[in-house]
């Protein structure tokens, strides 16, 4: 299972890379980052190879930080493999929260993350879609 | 030439003829409050001179606190015919009970006080002031009605219909906090009215905010007016306890209806006049709940000189703060104690928090901000929302005033450890 962390930060100058900073400091590769805004303070949800290792030196700075279990999954860089994603999630009933992708390096695939509210269901159903989601070591050696 | 004083006799008594006057009303104030459970054998039901007041024991907030909702009441309850009543849900409500009479004798103080500076039955009377448990409001339209004035129970808020009333009905003289009446002029600039031509304006009431001789001169410049200021709490009645007369130079306290007494805080012992003391009153006219040498927390002196005017009754200089650290905002009165009960109730929040006062475009703010500290972190925007609408709700029932909440990252309040400060007022200078 894939996971990610969501730092608290004000919105103020300078969070972003005081996180980045550190994480950078500890080796940790930031995959994806996305910022979820509520005026005066919001979250930054960081996607790296070490989930465990970025809570752990996040929290030891002395950041309010989460985990958080995410779905990601595996697909085809073309055009309309969003939408085949989007629309088995949506006749499955499952419930998006959050939602965000990347390209991988090789060029050819993309990882689409999501977060939703019934993880453990969402994931048995995805995989059961025929989608390939990424387990941890996957993400780690991505 | 026109009379200048509303009832010359009590307003011009001799000095001597007032401390008879004041021993036989305190007398008669002694043996009704002794009719009460707090009072019963706690003072003399009489004493043989005011010197001898002295020798009673303090009361205090905590006092009228502990003796809600009836420990202080001296007549049936059936003789009372209305209440003021603080506002606090928490248990730390306090009352006032009026009879018939004690409303009457309010009323006619506050007559008095307003005519003293210059209103009169042909004025119209806009009352600014929240009408309801505040005193502010039913005190001074009382008061204005039996001087003739035509009067507007505008109450408090709604800026754009104060100012069509203030157009409408030639408004002559205004009953307003200090910041609202700074605030309101930005918006006669927005609606392109000069208060100075556009307007009648004549006299206005600075109430409920202790504010400084420069938002005086300001305000008047800016209205055209003459300002005065007045002093009153709601355990004395409420307004019209020391007014202001045309000399602007402090505040005569009426003594025909309360005896004052400046005391050092830390003694008990008076302090000379012209030297800053915690000003303590005994009601001399209540019926329904007479109080004796109340504290009240406030520090002023006395102006010792006879004042030009007249009148024998001696003058309070301006409010110059506070004994204890109740903060005043938007005229309401409130203790940092009432926020942190609220607080300390949200686990989530517990004493992990920080009150900031500001004053922006002349009106009070207050900020709640709480750390979002791991344990209350769970990763969701939603929960953070519900936390800060929750703190939102019950701090406004709590203290009748919405307060800004901002959530802030760990360890960037002051820590806890020791004597933690836990207020920050930005207000500068206005509150002394």
């Amino acid at each position: 299972m894939a996971s990610q962390v969501s730092v608290f930060v004000e919105n103020k100058p300078g969070r972003i890379s005081h996180i980045a900073r550190v994480l950078g400091n500890n080796n940790i590769n930031i995959r994806a980052i996305t910022i979820s805004d509520r005026g005066e303070y919001g979250l930054i949800n960081v996607l790296t190879n070490d989930p465990e290792k970025a809570y752990a030196v996040l929290s030891n700075e002395g950041f309010s930080v989460s985990r958080k279990y995410v779905i990601g999954v595996v697909m085809k860089d073309r055009p309309g493999a969003l939408a085949d994603i989007a629309e088995y999630l949506n006749e499955s009933d499952i419930n998006v929260s959050n939602a965000y992708g990347f390209i991988l390096q090789e060029g050819d695939r993309a990882v689409l993350i999501l977060e939703v509210e019934n993880f453990d269901r969402a994931e048995q159903v995805i995989r059961k879609g025929g989608f390939h989601t990424l387990t941890k070591e996957e993400l780690h050696n991505l | 030439m026109e009379n200048m004083y509303w009832d010359r006799e009590i307003e011009t008594i001799q000095r001597e003829q007032l401390r008879a006057l004041q021993l036989e009303l305190l007398n008669r104030s002694l043996l009704r409050a002794a009719e009460s459970d707090f009072y019963k054998g706690r003072i003399p039901k009489s004493i043989k001179n005011l010197e001898a007041l002295q020798e009673i024991e303090f009361t205090t907030k905590n006092d009228l606190r502990n003796s809600f909702p009836r420990g202080m009441l001296a007549v049936p309850l059936d003789n009372i015919v209305r209440l003021h009543s603080s506002s606090g849900t928490t248990g730390r409500a306090t009352v006032i009970y009026h009879t018939r009479d004690d409303i009457d004798n309010w009323t006619e103080i506050v007559a008095r006080s307003m005519y003293m500076t210059g209103v009169r039955k042909n004025d119209v009377f806009q009352n600014m002031m929240g009408y309801g448990l505040f005193t502010g409001g039913l005190g001074f339209h009382y008061g204005a009605e039996r001087l003739g004035a035509l009067t507007i129970p505008a109450s408090s808020g709604n800026s754009k219909r104060q100012i069509r009333l203030m157009k409408d009905f030639h408004t002559t003289v205004l009953h307003i906090t200090p910041s609202y009446a700074l605030h309101l002029y930005t918006l006669f600039i927005e609606e392109g009215i000069d208060p100075k031509k556009d307007l009648d304006l004549g006299i206005a009431f600075l109430g409920a905010e202790p504010h400084s001789e420069e938002t005086r001169v300001r305000i008047e410049d800016l209205y055209g007016i003459n300002a005065f200021n007045s002093y009153g709490l709601s355990e004395m009645n409420g307004p019209g306890v020391a007014f202001e007369c045309q000399y602007k130079k402090g505040m005569h306290v009426w003594e025909d209806s309360y005896i004052f007494e400046v005391i050092d805080p830390a003694t008990g012992a008076p302090v000379e006049d012209g030297e800053a003391g915690e000003i303590v009153f005994t009601t001399l006219k209540r019926e329904g709940m007479p109080i004796i040498r109340y504290k009240t927390g406030d520090v002023a002196c006395v102006l010792p000189a006879p004042c030009p005017c007249g009148r024998t009754h001696r003058r309070i200089s301006r409010i110059k703060g506070r004994t204890d650290d109740m903060l005043i905002i938007k005229g309401v009165n409130l203790y940092p104690m009432q926020i942190e009960k609220v607080l300390m109730d949200i686990p989530e929040v517990g004493n992990n928090y920080l009150i900031e006062v500001d004053s922006v475009d002349y009106l009070d703010t207050i900020n709640v901000k709480v750390e979002v500290r791991p344990h209350i972190f769970h990763g969701e925007i939603g929960e953070l929302e519900a936390l800060k609408s929750r703190i939102v709700g019950d701090l406004k029932n709590e203290i009748l005033i919405s307060p800004k909440v901002t959530l802030v990252e760990p360890n960037s309040l002051p820590k806890s450890e020791g004597k933690a400060v836990r207020v920050i007022d930005n207000r500068k200078g206005e509150n002394i």
